[in-house]
């Protein structure tokens, strides 16, 4: 457990986190530009949780979301902050996991961010939206379940799948991609296990 | 090179404001409403909002927020008033759609919230330079290293659109569509947004190196460029800000409210 978490905060990893924030950022104004039906807005975070583990990943998404909500006045990002922060969690607890190495295990990690998003955002949904995520697909699901009398917490949380769970899919495999391409001198400032052996 | 941070120094009277008095005002706003739970209580602090805004001049900076929130409210507002669950009264139909009371009014509670959070954090935002609330934070015992995590989020992402702008215009320049079927879109965003990645990573290296040349891993104790007194006006924001929290609390709890 106690290496699943293990953390450095040397410099490296802390310069890793506004580079994070900023390629979140890049993705969501893509994801505007090419008019795409999805947020893609936590390729930084997942790739902040491969590099940097764990404790990183949370750390990029909550900042993200904390900085855009208190800077931009975009503030419906703030709520979303814990979602982003468990996102960043289980994308790092399984590249730690070993679960980056190949694409069809990525997708797994996919998957497994995918759900911690539903699972923390459907609560924020109900609470601050009544069950809407603004998205219009899942929103679409979401009117269809209310009209079939289904109860809002089940609504809300078929809203969320339909949307996050795709995006997580794409996400992790477009940061895939950029994983492996990669120097090895870069991801080797990052990694948590190396240990530095003297000479003398 | 464009800020994505809204501050702009007008010199009005709530940009002088210490940054920790509009964050007592900005959670005052926030917790009065949604502990008395009335909706007149919501309009009356949007409306102290508006008239805080206007007094500084900029009530039209505040506008393109609010516009941005509208879809979403509106959404709530039609499914909430269709489709929820308590729905009893016909308030009015459009044809052969009926509106609900009991949704339209979860529905004003759920979009007066946010426009009213919207515009307390409108104040906060549009008057207040994020390396000022940084630099008031860390005084305050907040870790220099995320204090630099924050500032350098601001440089970071004007500088990552410019080179964003480069790599659009060169992908274009060798045949790339941006334009056209969802098919074709999905398969620009991959080559437009790996190059801008790899180069933002790989600049981290040298960052990190510049950094540590200049000492930022030190574990001396760091001095301030500038400093910002509390001034009267602060005081008495701070005071009002935390009173009207406690009187709406005190009124909620022998039900008055």
């Amino acid at each position: 457990m106690g290496k699943l978490f293990k953390t450095n905060f040397t410099t490296p990893v802390i310069v890793l986190i506004p580079a994070c924030i900023g390629i979140n950022y890049l993705g969501k104004l893509f994801a505007a530009v090419l008019k795409l039906p999805l947020w893609l807005d936590c390729i930084g975070t997942c790739i902040g949780a491969i590099l940097g583990g764990p404790i990183i990943g949370g750390i990029c998404g909550a900042a993200n979301n904390l900085i855009y909500g208190f800077t931009t006045g975009d503030n419906i990002t703030l709520v979303y902050a814990l979602t982003s922060f468990f996102i960043g969690i289980a994308v790092g607890v399984m590249a730690r996991l070993g679960y980056m190495k190949t694409l069809p295990k990525a997708m797994l990690t996919a998957c497994a961010g995918g759900f911690a998003a539903v699972l923390v955002s459907t609560p924020l949904n109900i609470i601050f939206w009544g069950g809407t995520t603004g998205n219009v697909w899942g929103d679409a699901v979401f009117a269809a379940t209310q009209a079939a009398k289904m109860p809002v917490f089940l609504g809300s949380l078929l809203d969320e799948i339909v949307v996050d769970v795709p995006d997580k899919i794409i996400t992790l495999a477009i940061v895939y991609f950029i994983i492996k391409g990669l120097p090895k001198k870069l991801t080797a400032l990052y990694d948590a296990s190396s240990d530095i052996q003297s000479l003398d | 090179m464009k800020s994505i941070s809204l501050y702009t120094n007008n010199g009005s009277w709530l940009t002088k404001l210490h940054p920790f008095s509009k964050i007592f005002y900005l959670v005052a706003a926030i917790a009065v409403p949604l502990i008395s739970g009335h909706l007149p209580v919501f309009l009356g602090v949007i409306l102290l909002s508006i008239l805080l805004l206007k007094s500084a001049g900029l009530v039209h900076k505040a506008f393109p927020l609010l516009a941005f929130s509208f879809t979403i409210i509106l959404t709530v507002v039609i499914i909430q008033g269709i489709f929820n669950q308590k729905n009893m009264t016909v308030l009015f139909s459009l044809g052969p759609i009926h509106f609900y009371k009991e949704g339209l009014l979860y529905a004003a509670h759920i979009g007066l919230n946010i426009l009213n959070m919207l515009l307390s954090f409108a104040i906060l935002v549009l008057t207040t330079s994020p390396s000022e609330l940084v630099e008031e934070l860390e005084k305050k015992g907040f870790s220099p290293k995320f204090g630099y995590i924050i500032n350098s989020v601001f440089q970071i992402i004007p500088q990552m659109t410019g080179t964003m702008n480069t790599i659009s215009d060169a992908q274009r320049s060798r045949g790339m569509e941006t334009e056209g079927s969802l098919l074709t879109r999905a398969k620009a965003f991959l080559p437009l947004i790996s190059p801008v990645v790899m180069s933002a990573l790989t600049s981290t290296r040298e960052r990190a190196i510049a950094l540590e040349v200049r000492g930022f891993g030190g574990s001396a104790k760091k001095t301030y460029l500038y400093s910002h007194p509390y001034s009267k006006a602060d005081q008495v924001l701070k005071a009002l800000s935390i009173l009207a929290v406690v009187v709406t609390i005190v009124l909620r709890v022998v039900h008055v409210l």
